[in-house]
């Protein structure tokens, strides 16, 4: 006999892992995936990226259900398609108009001493895998929403301080979904965490403005002139990638509320450069209040990505992404991800 | 097929791409991590290994396209917060197995190891070696890596893991009375032994 032999008949009797621990395993680690990403970089991508499995099986539905679909095509094609290049004429207007009062409006003076705070509250997708996750297992989803604020000091080597709180799971749209939250939680408390490092430098890498651009690098270097900061954008992304993601890129960076108003009034232009973006809703409602929404259709994820814009001030009210489609959880027009940001200076951090 | 180190690059940029990896491997860094500390602590090494090497992803080597030893590596200094749990499992096992050996002739117990006997005296000696050797050894023998890969696990050199190696095992031997162990054996013991169950 071997001696590793027997070794590895020591381990034959462990079984495998139980289905439901991986899948609230990979559920905890997607969560932190997409809270992370969310503020930090890229885009939506991960929320509907968790749930794949769901929308694979949305799109058979939908197709089968072809009144549905007519209604929500009527509906898109009233509001959102482009009439040229760029935005819609009028899109283009309040964006140049943001961008103008942008420039008009003062960036805040973070005196020494002081932090810029930026307030965010955003609502993101959860779901649970029921059953084996590798094997087709159902999913299951729901709204959580979390908060956060960010204290940037005056010198930006300093130390920063981010708050993050825990998420609450707040909309449901089944009892099911509703029962799964709570079980989900009780099984995996949610706390909060509060982070500090020096150059905000949160889990040992740079704070980001998007896709992998440090946040310093990007306010630094990004060009001002809108139609190289869009090319710049552009090519930050894959080759033919939905313009949707452009404006998603401009989104993320939007939301940091760190852009200075030059480099914001900029974004403001470049998305005004944006084929297919469109006013959406002049009395969009987010967080409880109200702006202008700008959006951008998202065919390949029956989405619509939006950035709502205060037309006085110029003001990014915040950002969301929309379904144009009914699916298995969430009814057509849900904002099933949303971030609005508010920006202030104090004189003191937790 | 993409590799492990394809899934890490693109997981840089799309970050949802990361839970690939989880699909993965999870299941069998939960298993070794079950097999060495209990269930209990296989849910809390295999979430926190991934969480950890998703806040380290810029540091991964993308020439390497096989992310287990990667994982296995943060896996093992995870599960060294659990060491108690482990050492009660070690402890159980070598209790286990000392009942029925009392019923046995002791004589023939080397002829015909049993293996619930060996698990006994395989426990005893897992016990009671140097940590850093049965993390190589159940490296080697429970998550099935290369000398390699230990090396890359736990970030020393490939003789050092040969050392290690050949340390557990001759410990091993002795308490099983298997004899000694020479080179040869040490690097054919793996073809010998094939994953039954991996």
């Amino acid at each position: 006999m071997d001696d590793l032999q027997l070794l590895r008949e020591m381990r034959s009797d462990i079984g495998s892992a139980p289905s439901a621990t991986l899948a609230s395993g990979r559920n905890t680690l997607m969560t932190r995936i997409g809270s992370a990403s969310r503020s930090e970089a890229t885009t939506i991508t991960h929320a509907p990226d968790q749930v794949h499995p769901i929308r694979f099986r949305r799109r058979v539905l939908i197709a089968s259900a072809a009144a549905a679909l007519l209604v929500g095509g009527i509906v898109v094609a009233d509001v959102v398609r482009p009439s040229g290049p760029g935005a819609t004429a009028e899109a283009a207007e309040i964006l140049n108009d943001a961008a103008a009062a942008t420039l008009l409006t003062s960036d805040p003076v973070v005196g020494p001493g002081q932090y810029l705070k930026i307030d965010t509250t955003a609502v993101y997708v959860a779901s649970v895998a029921l059953g084996d996750p590798g094997k087709g297992g159902r999913s299951v989803e729901w709204l959580d929403k979390s908060s956060d604020q960010l204290f940037i000091p005056a010198d930006h080597a300093a130390e920063w301080i981010w708050n993050r709180e825990a998420r609450i799971p707040t909309t449901f749209f089944s009892e099911e979904a509703k029962a799964e939250a709570t079980k989900y939680l009780s099984g995996n408390p949610s706390t909060g965490e509060l982070l500090r490092a020096p150059g905000g430098n949160f889990y040992g890498g740079p704070r980001l403005l998007f896709a992998g651009l440090p946040m310093e690098e990007g306010v630094k270097n990004l060009p001002r002139d809108p139609q190289a900061l869009l090319d710049t954008i552009r090519k930050r992304g894959k080759q033919g990638r939905p313009e949707a993601e452009t404006l998603e890129s401009i989104a993320a960076a939007l939301r940091t509320g760190a852009v200075p108003a030059d480099l914001r009034a900029a974004l403001y232009k470049a998305a005004a450069l944006i084929p297919g973006v469109t006013v959406v809703d002049k009395e969009a409602n987010l967080d409880g209040k109200v702006g202008t929404a700008i959006g951008i259709e998202r065919p390949d994820r029956e989405t619509r990505m939006d950035i709502i814009i205060d037309p006085a001030t110029g003001l990014l009210i915040g950002e969301r992404e929309v379904t144009l489609t009914a699916g298995e959880t969430f009814p057509a027009g849900t904002a099933t991800a949303w971030t609005s940001v508010q920006t202030s200076v104090v004189n003191s951090a937790p | 097929m993409s590799t492990d180190s394809d899934i890490i690059r693109r997981s840089r940029d799309s970050p949802a791409v990361f839970g690939e990896l989880y699909d993965r491997h999870a299941s069998v860094i939960y298993r070794y991590a079950a097999r060495r500390a209990g269930d209990f602590a296989a849910d809390d090494v295999t979430s926190e290994t991934f969480l950890v090497a998703w806040e380290h992803l810029e540091a991964y080597d993308l020439d390497r396209h096989d992310a287990r030893p990667w994982l296995f590596g943060i896996a093992t200094n995870l599960l060294r917060r659990h060491h108690r749990a482990e050492a009660k499992i070690l402890k159980a096992a070598a209790r286990a197995s000392s009942r029925e050996s009392i019923t046995d002739d002791s004589d023939r117990i080397v002829a015909q190891v049993d293996a619930a006997v060996a698990t006994g005296r395989i426990a005893r000696t897992l016990r009671s070696m140097a940590a850093i050797d049965r993390e190589t050894l159940l490296l080697y023998a429970w998550a099935d890596l290369t000398y390699e890969g230990i090396a890359s696990a736990m970030d020393v050199p490939v003789g050092t893991v040969r050392s290690r190696l050949n340390r557990a095992r001759r410990a091993l031997r002795t308490e099983l009375n298997l004899g000694l162990l020479d080179e040869t054996e040490n690097d054919h013991g793996r073809l010998a032994a094939a994953p039954r169950n991996a």
